[in-house]
């Protein structure tokens, strides 16, 4: 009879194992895998994500530039990655049991990153942001500014809706509610936006591409065009960053790609964070 | 790191760039003593600089009372209780400074703020429980005296947020040593609130990058006090610029006060920045309490600054303080009159030591009607 009950739960165990394996692409080892797709989707629970191989890179510090991320939170991403030969799309996951998506002081928000080489050479710059001369190019998707791109909106009673605000001077007569007088006004006091540093407030991407040569260069990518978007669940987050495939980058071909995750409950902002080296990029050959 | 000098510590320290000091130093002192915590500095920066969305808790200029006032909460208490023994062996400071004592992985010895410590600016603040008739219903160290402290940013020599930054988004003017905040470079890593002991860097929700205080630049450049220096009712304050000590010229007010008399201080000095607002400590308040926040030099400062009344050219040159919207450069007392000039040596101002004062009768014999004198 116990003989009889192992056997049972052996076979019921198996049979699980094989269900979940039959509804899961198969894992891939050593590297991120770009299947073809006809189209990218910007969902992240598109089924078409389902074909792609789940790559699950282990996350590290940022403890080599200064200021250093000194204990560890994200241990992991998974990642998928699909291309249509034009755009390359990335999906990231990580668990997160809380959604940090509003600014403020002391405040930080969950953020990740995609990273490649500007070049397609074997010989790479460092993952870390890349060198001088040799840099790298990154798309980074922001949890607040998916609430921006998502439809919050840009009254400081959008972000904190007990705010207390007795007045405003861009506020008071002559100057009409929406007018391009007030408007002017209210700018004046914004000169980040003045510059066209759109750091936050209302916009319509939660993601913002940007290339670097080094720690402490990142700057915005004149050439743009990346999407993406993000959502949470109690699991954590699932964001889909989708940007251009590099264009040397041919059919069958490897690269590398990295990766980082911010914490922001865990105080995860700017160079502290948790983050990959290089990652084995193939873009899978289509059949 | 780079090794540095700072005068204010009368030691060479760590740093995170090589000591490149500027053309000329923005300073200012402001005279603690005449301070009534009016806010009218607060204003003028408010309604100037920071009225708008995500800036509501954003005070550029702020005054606070001492002991126990503190905005963002507890700004020194928190650093000074982290930063450990800082003990001075006469001018020499012994301790570590913030960038000395940072740890590992860190630019500086520093901390956060959240949105909670900037809440309470200024919230029962002065009560002072010695004036209490049958004595206080608790107690606490400092029963009998507080002070009123106006702070602005201190444009420091070695700007903490300067050496937080990791994008080098902050620097420091070569021509006036004004520390600024590139906004068209910052990312809105918050490294410079964290970094900055004094907290006198913001971060703006709605625009996603640090603020500070930018000593009303364009003012500074057409030779003007910036903004809460013009308004201040009860002009402590003046502004200007200062020399090196070796360098320290007497006709330079800022130079003859902080350099000359000694008669102004810097604020918490052991932190290391060599910050450029200085102050006349206050009488009547705990000396430790302000060799701590003031350095050594507090009994000394306040031993000269009692004898101003006997002393015609320091009491001179304090007469200076609120006359005149232009910065004063040079200044000179002769007889019963001093004289403020700018940058050419043209005058600027001329005030009398001692303002003449007319005593009316209450009672006019011509018009036979009784008049009341206000002072």
């Amino acid at each position: 009879m116990r003989l009889a009950f192992r056997l049972f739960a052996l076979f019921a165990i198996l049979s699980l194992l094989a269900g979940s394996a039959c509804r899961n692409a198969p894992k891939t080892i050593g590297e991120v895998v770009a299947i073809p797709v006809s189209a990218i989707p910007s969902d992240p629970g598109d089924a078409i994500w389902d074909h792609a191989p789940e790559y699950a890179a282990a996350m590290l510090l940022q403890d080599v530039v200064d200021p250093r991320l000194t204990k560890a939170s994200t241990s992991e991403v998974r990642v998928r990655a699909i291309t249509n030969g034009t755009i390359i799309g990335f999906r990231l996951q990580w668990l997160d049991p809380r959604k940090d998506d509003t600014p403020g002081p002391g405040l930080a928000v969950d953020s990740c990153a995609v990273q490649l080489p500007k070049a397609v050479a074997k010989d790479l710059p460092s993952p870390q942001m890349g060198e001088a001369n040799r840099p790298v190019e990154v798309t980074l998707w922001r949890a607040d500014w998916q609430a921006w791109a998502s439809g919050r909106g840009g009254n400081i009673r959008d972000l904190y809706p007990n705010a207390a605000v007795d007045h405003y001077p861009f506020q008071a007569p002559p100057l009409e509610t929406g007018s391009a007088g007030q408007k002017e006004m209210s700018t004046r006091y914004m000169p980040a936006q003045a510059l066209g540093n759109q750091r936050n407030g209302p916009r319509e991407s939660p993601v913002e591409d940007l290339v670097a040569e080094g720690p402490g260069t990142l700057k915005p990518e004149a050439r743009s065009g990346s999407s993406g978007k993000g959502v949470w669940t109690k699991d954590g987050w699932m964001v889909v960053i989708n940007r251009k495939l590099p264009a040397s980058l041919g059919s069958g071909m490897r690269t590398q790609v990295a990766f980082a995750v911010w914490e922001g409950s865990h105080g995860e902002i700017g160079s502290r964070k948790m983050r990959t080296g290089w990652v084995s990029l193939l873009r899978r050959a289509e059949p | 790191m780079a090794r540095v000098y700072n005068w204010q510590i009368g030691r060479q320290m760590s740093y995170w760039y090589p000591e490149a000091r500027p053309k000329k130093q923005f300073a200012a002192v402001f005279d603690i003593n005449k301070c009534i915590a009016c806010q009218t500095c607060t204003l003028a920066c408010k309604t100037t600089w920071t009225s708008g969305q995500g800036q509501e808790y954003m005070l550029w200029n702020n005054v606070e009372t001492k002991p126990y006032g503190s905005y963002p909460l507890a700004w020194d208490l928190k650093l000074l209780e982290s930063l450990g023994g800082q003990s001075w062996r006469e001018n020499r400071y012994e301790g570590q400074t913030i960038f000395e004592a940072a740890p590992a992985g860190e630019r500086v010895l520093g901390w956060k703020p959240t949105s909670d410590d900037y809440a309470y600016p200024n919230n029962g603040e002065d009560d002072c429980t010695g004036q209490v008739d049958k004595g206080a219903g608790f107690s606490i160290p400092h029963m009998n005296w507080f002070f009123y402290l106006a702070r602005i940013c201190n444009h420091c020599t070695y700007p903490a947020c300067l050496a937080g930054c990791p994008r080098g988004s902050i620097y420091k003017r070569p021509d006036d040593g004004i520390v600024l905040l590139d906004q068209g470079r910052c990312r809105g890593y918050q490294e410079c609130l964290r970094a900055c002991p004094y907290k006198k860097s913001f971060f703006n929700p709605m625009v996603g990058t640090g603020e500070k205080c930018i000593a009303c630049f364009p003012k500074i450049e057409q030779g003007l006090q910036p903004q809460c220096f013009l308004n201040c009712i009860g002009k402590i304050r003046l502004t200007g610029f200062i020399s090196e000590p070796a360098k320290a010229s007497a006709d330079n007010p800022i130079d003859y006060l902080v350099h000359i008399r000694k008669v102004a201080l810097p604020l918490f000095p052991q932190f290391g920045l060599e910050p450029n607002i200085y102050y006349i400590p206050p009488l009547h308040a705990s000396l430790p309490f302000l060799n701590q926040m003031f350095g050594p030099g507090v009994e000394a400062a306040r031993k000269t600054y009692r004898s101003a009344s006997k002393d015609s050219d320091l009491a001179g040159l304090l007469c200076l303080f609120g006359s005149t919207e232009s910065i004063v450069h040079r200044w000179r007392r002769e007889g019963e009159t001093v004289t403020g000039m700018d940058e050419k040596n043209s005058t600027l101002v001329r005030v009398p030591l001692t303002e003449p004062v007319y005593i009316r009768a209450a009672y006019d014999p011509k018009f036979q009607i009784v008049r009341t004198n206000c002072p």
